[in-house]
């Protein structure tokens, strides 16, 4: 049960005091959903088994000395030294966001391919619909300072990934986050979120991301998420996919000490095919909750998910995979797997993949394991002389690959494989109980 | 010797597309044929129309067997009437036992035929000697349809229904693709164990090495949903060594 | 493919066999619940204090209780005052002492049925403890139970007779406050079975049950209560059929098993009530709660279940797995047509070291059903080696019904070992055409792919039983697939 609940009168206070933009009737509207709502509680069946109190807390902590990001002083060195970091090994065209905000300097001095259009929320001259759909994208619409709108013309590929890289003051307890992205007919796009904290600190951040696949269209999206160790964080992505569209996702969650995504993919058009991965490690106390739902609206249409969940110390791991085929979605083929390895005594993990079928002409299946390494691939590597630590190294690592293998953004596959060494190495050394 | 099935100007296919024009073919009684052709020539368009696969559809020409418009018939009923069809990919039904279905669809035929169904004891008597037969293990009969089963061993399965049915028509649609000699040797001994004065046997084949065993009547090269070709066993031979490169050429020219 | 749609909707359409009303006149309360009503309901059985006591606390505990809606199930809310909370056939004050002082109009409805009680019971070997409204009426083959020790008694019986292993077993598996159906029915149940088997004892004969439905009004709200003691063995054979009725009808039992150390026990089912009509018109609201508690080491508790009727079904028989290496079981095929409505599954709770659990369910849905397997497979911190296999198949026949599957699993032990797989399908347009290409008719090709699907479930009943399941199978898919 969660004891805290927002402050009300703060909320309201705080959705006052954003500007009269173009984003403000959208506030406005979110704010009453949101305040019919409140953060979600563990009573409802999709919160079952993730607690929002502590971001709650953070949430009324934000709000009694509430204040726009315009205001906070920026460690702009840092934050630069960071992308410096990451761009260094990762190719791609950088944005920095932070709390939410994107950094217009940094904005205005790339140099971006003819077509591909980056603006704020509040600039952009075709401001994109906001999902509300929930009341944390409620919530988020409602205190949202401002957000991204990225945007491909039809039948252009863009050739170098763009990168997004997420960073939050320390100063502030909560942010809002929200990146809109729509890709035009036959065009194509590849994302890559990195999300980061600038110090460890209980911050919680709030995001949206939305994109948008035209009939034909191609986004390859990238989240990795490697918080520090105190960070909250929930995120929510929806992709909507029309006919012959592809849409890809690979999620990596290393950090943060709550996460909670939920990635919905709408399939509302023939002939579109949706593949969503994840690879969550959890060690210590960390809290990771993954929730995913393809709809599929309209068949012939292919989705493939496979998720796969690595803790141990006192780490918990939370699946959920909705699969919905609706009525008249014929020639549906859906395949959705969940695989975990608890590797210390008070690990847990709850998964529940789930299918809903209202058409006949369909395809689907699911799985889902809760396990420990193979034990005869154990003694075989034995046999060859490994001993036991390495020879679990070895397979959990294997155990791993098979996510990071489906990873579609080349650029990105070194990095992404360095961290998940390094955070592999510490969780197969946690004995923290 | 009578007119057991007699194809006169076939047409048809599959959705939109059209996969058999124009195709002709008498089969008597006591006869072998063996159909040949490329990939894509129709050949297994022709036995899945001569089944009644709903999904080919028939738009112009007439087949009749034994006198009759064999087209009016749902696929059972041609079934009942004689006509076996060897399937080329057998499909798999899980939890069906293959004694069971092979018991359902004997009776089914003797019932269409005025017999009394044939009882556990008899069955299961006859069964075990034409898998002996053909070098079938009596296991599979307690196995699901096919469930499980090699290339060869669902080919063997088919030979075995063909002859607990006992068909007048027999159409074996590439029985023999994918079969190392041993399962060739038995699928061929199977077929002339049914040769009969009274049976017709259409083989579906791509490659002439069947026929070392089994030897046709007559050869038939199909080409662009026709019979290109007729000839006696040295067409087979002689495809063997020229390609069917040949006979379109020789079609075309 | 092969196959007309409409066809497949024609075969489902074959309509309920076993409609028809036995006129007897029923010794009913009218309808209405509140205190008095549970007083007078303890009162006609002449039951102890302790039994009242019992009853009235469950009763208050239901008044402070939400009827649940997580079920993926759509029902016109159902009035508790409007049901009749019980109905006793009138043969005379006391209870027929055998076969032949039975009311010879209830024989006739058991042969309706097809259950010749004296025949079949001598022939199968099967002893039958008949509810009728309620109230058992015939109980055979007591004597041979008896020489083993067995006790097998209607439940008002044993509350009489052996209080107190009533006391010490009664809601210790499904306690007055479970859930809102298990209250309602602890508060009001009529009557139902009641089974112990001794030490060591292999119980001689399956045990079998046929319940029945029948005056209107009437909610059927049994209790039955199997013990199986030490290395002893069971059986239980359950079979329902009902009535053609309009109205609605509310059946909310209670079954609670409890297995000893090396204890097993085997409850089957066959669950056949009258589903409502093509429009989903009238049918059984069938609101179960099924446990079993494996609660010494190395026991065994197996649930097999053929759910083809009722128009709801709201039913999980679950496991307790308390004794180390104790294993339980779910074997399920439920069928769900026309209007029909199912959210059924299981729970399996892991306690004990090395214990196991398996899980086969066998879904179809035809006409415009809704159908959900809804699973729990729990394993707590000291469960270490529990092992869990669940294998949840769908098949849907027709383009406007539904098939669904909400499997949990918490897992809180590292040397778990889950597996869950599940599918969703249609029967195969190359299957059908293959067995018609064999001279088998589309229906009965239908009938041999879905009774296919289901083996591994059927193979689980006793083979009387299985036969039977298998005829309710056809029949229920009737004029369902084309």
């Amino acid at each position: 049960m969660n004891t805290v609940v927002l402050n009300q009168a703060l909320f309201e206070a705080a959705v006052a005091t954003l500007p009269a933009d173009q984003l403000a009737p959208v506030r406005n509207r979110a704010a009453v959903l949101f305040s019919n709502e409140g953060f979600p509680s563990t009573r409802d069946e999709d919160w079952k088994y993730t607690n929002m109190s502590a971001a709650t807390t953070a949430s009324n902590d934000w709000l009694s000395e509430y204040r726009t990001s315009a205001t906070i002083d920026v460690n702009a060195q840092q934050n630069q030294a960071t992308l410096q970091e990451i761009s260094a090994q990762i190719d791609a065209t950088w944005l920095i966001v932070r709390n939410g905000v994107v950094d217009s300097l940094q904005l205005q001095s790339l140099e971006l391919q003819h077509g591909l259009t980056i603006s704020t929320l509040a600039d952009s001259l075709n401001l994109p619909d906001i999902a509300i759909d929930t009341a944390l994208s409620a919530f988020n619409a409602a205190l949202l300072e401002d957000g991204i709108h990225i945007r491909v013309d039809a039948d252009l590929r863009i050739e170098r990934p763009l990168g997004i890289l997420l960073i939050d003051d320390p100063s502030l307890r909560t942010s809002q986050t929200r990146i809109v992205i729509d890709v035009g007919k036959n065009a194509s796009l590849r994302v890559i979120e990195v999300a980061r904290s600038a110090v460890d600190g209980n911050q919680f951040t709030n995001a949206v991301t939305q994109i948008d696949l035209a009939a034909g269209a191609q986004v390859d999206h990238l989240r990795l998420q490697d918080r520090g160790k105190e960070h909250i964080g929930t995120h929510r992505l929806i992709a909507e996919v029309q006919a012959e569209a592809t849409f890809s996702h690979n999620a990596f969650d290393f950090g943060g000490a709550l996460t909670r995504n939920d990635v919905i993919a709408r399939i509302v058009g023939s002939g579109a095919s949706v593949n969503l991965h994840g690879l969550y490690l959890g060690s210590g106390k960390q809290h990771i909750d993954n929730h995913t739902r393809v709809e599929h609206r309209v068949g012939p249409a292919v989705s493939k998910e496979i998720y796969r969940g690595i803790l141990t110390g006192q780490a918990r791991g939370v699946f959920n995979g909705q699969a919905i085929v609706f009525e008249g979605a014929d020639g549906t083929d859906a395949n959705q797997a969940n695989h975990n390895l608890l590797l210390s005594d008070k690990a847990e993990i709850d998964t529940k993949p789930e299918l809903e079928i209202y058409a006949d002409d369909v395809k689907c299946s699911h799985g889902a394991t809760v396990g420990q390494l193979d034990e005869k691939s154990l003694f075989y590597l034995r046999t060859r002389g490994l001993d036991v630590a390495e020879a679990n190294h070895l397979l959990t690592r294997a155990f791993a690959a098979e996510i990071l293998s489906s990873l579609v953004v080349e650029e990105a596959h070194e990095y992404v494989q360095k961290l998940l060494d390094a955070r592999l190495a510490e969780l197969l050394g946690d004995d923290s109980t | 010797m009578s007119n057991m099935l007699e194809i006169n100007n076939l047409h048809a296919g599959i959705g939109e597309t059209q996969i058999l024009n124009g195709l002709d073919l008498t089969v008597n009684s006591g006869e072998i044929h063996a159909i040949m052709g490329p990939n894509g020539s129709g050949k297994s368009t022709l036995a899945q129309v001569i089944a009644g696969h709903a999904d080919y559809r028939v738009s112009a020409g007439t087949v009749s067997y034994k006198g009759e418009d064999l087209l009016e018939y749902e696929p059972e009923e041609r079934a009942r009437r004689g006509i076996f069809l060897g399937f080329q990919y057998p499909v798999e039904i899980p939890g069906v036992n293959n004694a069971y279905l092979l018991k359902a669809a004997l009776n089914a035929k003797r019932r269409h035929n005025g017999l009394a169904e044939i009882d556990a004891f008899e069955f299961l008597q006859l069964a075990r000697k034409k898998m002996s037969d053909l070098g079938m293990d009596p296991v599979f009969l307690n196995r699901g349809v096919n469930e499980g089963f090699s290339g060869g061993e669902k080919k063997r399965n088919e030979i075995l229904q063909m002859a607990m049915l006992e068909p007048e028509l027999a159409i074996l649609d590439e029985t023999d693709s994918g079969l190392d000699i041993d399962a060739l040797k038995a699928v061929a001994a199977g077929v002339n164990a049914l040769r009969d004065p009274a049976r017709a046997i259409v083989l579906v084949t791509h490659y002439q090495r069947l026929l070392d065993y089994v030897e046709p009547d007559f050869v038939h090269v199909l080409s662009d949903g026709k019979i290109a070709r007729s000839g006696d066993k040295s067409l087979a031979l002689e495809l063997e060594e020229k390609g069917y490169e040949w006979i379109r050429e020789a079609a075309a020219g | 493919m092969s196959t007309d749609p409409s066809n497949l909707d024609s075969l489902v359409n074959r309509r309920y066999e076993h409609g028809f009303v036995t006129d007897i006149e029923t010794d009913s309360l009218p309808p209405g619940l509140d205190e008095d009503v549970i007083r007078a309901i303890s009162a006609r059985k002449n039951e102890p204090e302790f039994m009242l006591e019992w009853r009235l606390k469950a009763y208050r505990h239901w008044l402070t209780m939400q009827e649940p809606e997580w079920a993926h199930l759509h029902y016109p809310k159902i009035d508790y005052q409007e049901i009749s909370y019980f109905a006793a056939p009138k043969s005379d004050k006391d209870k027929p002492q055998s076969l032949a002082d039975v009311d010879p109009k209830l024989l006739e409805t058991y042969d309706k049925l097809g259950i010749p009680l004296h025949e079949r019971a001598r022939l199968a070997g099967v002893a039958v403890d008949a509810v009728f409204d309620s109230v058992s009426v015939a109980t055979t083959f007591k004597e041979k139970l008896n020489d083993a020790g067995v006790i097998f008694c209607p439940f008002s019986e044993a509350v009489m007779e052996h209080p107190e292993l009533i006391k010490k077993y009664l809601g210790s598996v499904v306690p007055r406050r479970d859930n809102y159906f298990a209250a309602l029915n602890s508060a009001v149940f009529s009557d139902g079975s009641f089974v112990y088997i001794p030490k060591g004892v292999r119980c001689p004969m399956e045990l079998s049950t046929y319940f029945r439905i029948n005056a209107a009004n009437t909610g059927q709200f049994e209790r039955t209560l199997i013990v199986a003691d030490e290395g002893s063995h069971v059986s239980y054979l359950e079979g329902c059929t009902a009535p053609m009725r309009d109205e609605n009808q509310l059946h909310a039992a209670v079954v609670e098993l409890v297995a000893l150390k090396d204890a097993e026990i085997k409850y089957s089912t066959v669950q056949n009530w009258y589903p409502g009509d093509e429009e989903g018109k009238g049918g059984i609201y069938n609101f179960v709660t099924k446990r079993g508690d494996c609660r010494g080491a190395s026991s065994k508790i197996s649930w097999t279940q053929v759910e083809t009727g009722s128009a709801i079904t709201w039913k999980y028989p679950s496991c307790i797995l308390r004794g180390e290496n104790s294993v339980g079981e779910f074997y399920s095929v439920a069928v769900t047509n026309n209007m029909q409505q199912a959210d059924t599954g299981t729970k399996m709770i892991h306690i004990g070291r090395n214990t196991t659990s398996t899980i086969v369910s066998k879904g179809i849905s035809a006409g415009r059903a809704q159908q959900s397997y809804r699973g729990l497979v729990r394993v707590l911190p000291q469960a270490s080696g529990a092992r869990n296999h669940a294998q949840c198949d769908s098949l849907l026949i027709g383009k406007e019904c539904g098939a669904h599957t909400f499997p949990y699993m918490e897992i809180k032990n590292p040397t778990a070992k889950i597996e869950h797989e599940a599918t969703t399908s249609k029967i195969s347009a190359d299957q059908l055409f293959y067995c018609r290409q064999r001279g088998i008719s589309e229906e009965d090709a239908v009938n041999m792919i879905v009774n296919g699907f289901c083996k591994d479930v059927f193979k689980q009943l006793p083979m009387e039983f299985a036969v039977e399941a298998q005829a309710l199978l056809n029949v229920s898919l009737e004029g369902a697939v084309g």
